[in-house]
């Protein structure tokens, strides 16, 4: 199941599973934020390349405006996913066990 | 294992439990689930967002490969389509040269340990299997 909400820090969390199906919904969400954005995946199990796309659009939008996406709580494997997909050089990547 | 899905994304809630199933019925090290989900999808995706020449519904079959997965994804009545000839992504270039779309069959050429391709009597067939034993890229 997916989810993607603002959680109490004002952070964008966002939970399940983000694929092609739930693609749309992430995109909507994103596309409401405004400034700059940090998004928890500490519950993300897991994102496919329809969720990087999504990821990748809002990035792009914001950077425009000069603020950006960063992605914290990443797990391993999603990093693996970013890295292979050459993410880890367009975002601001924090991974799972790192307190900011 | 064998079931047919239809085309469309929503299928996916029920590809994830068929290969959910199959995983702990064969009981496949769980660290695998992730890749196969991927590059099902991925593959999945791909058939039902461009060969629109057909509505006939998407065969996958799982079987063991070892300590690991085979997968395959046959669609029917479709054109040519082997994945392994698509260009791969640069996936260093800038932000600025860099757009949504293109990376699905990129990650599953480089997340499954091995992919063949075969096409007769118009059925695309692609079948992968991941256990593990890929270098490290």
């Amino acid at each position: 199941m997916f989810d993607i909400g603002i959680d109490e820090s004002g952070r964008v969390a966002i939970s399940g599973r983000l694929d092609a199906a739930q693609a749309p919904r992430a995109q909507e969400f994103l596309d409401r934020v405004a400034d700059s954005c940090v998004i928890d995946m500490s519950h993300l199990e897991y994102i496919s390349s329809a969720g990087l796309g999504v990821l990748l659009r809002t990035h792009k939008r914001l950077m425009a405006q000069g603020n950006g996406v960063r992605l914290i709580n990443v797990s391993a494997h999603i990093n693996d996913i970013f890295t292979y997909s050459g993410f880890d050089r367009l975002f601001d990547i924090e991974a799972a066990g790192i307190e900011s | 294992m064998h079931r047919s899905f239809g085309r469309s994304f929503d299928e996916l809630k029920r590809i994830v439990a068929f290969t959910e199933a199959f995983f702990a019925e064969e009981r496949i090290d769980p660290s695998l689930r992730n890749i196969v989900d991927l590059c099902v999808e991925e593959l999945f995706v791909n058939m039902v967002t461009y060969n629109l020449e057909t509505d006939q519904d998407v065969l996958i079959e799982l079987s063991r490969h070892g300590n690991g997965v085979q997968v395959s994804l046959t669609d029917f009545n479709v054109e040519r389509f082997d994945p392994r000839q698509v260009a791969p992504v640069d996936v260093s270039a800038p932000l600025e040269e860099r757009t949504p779309g293109g990376l699905g069959l990129y990650l599953v050429m480089k997340m499954a340990d091995a992919i063949h391709y075969e096409y007769r009597d118009r059925s695309s067939k692609i079948t992968f299997i991941a256990d593990g034993n890929k270098p490290d890229v």
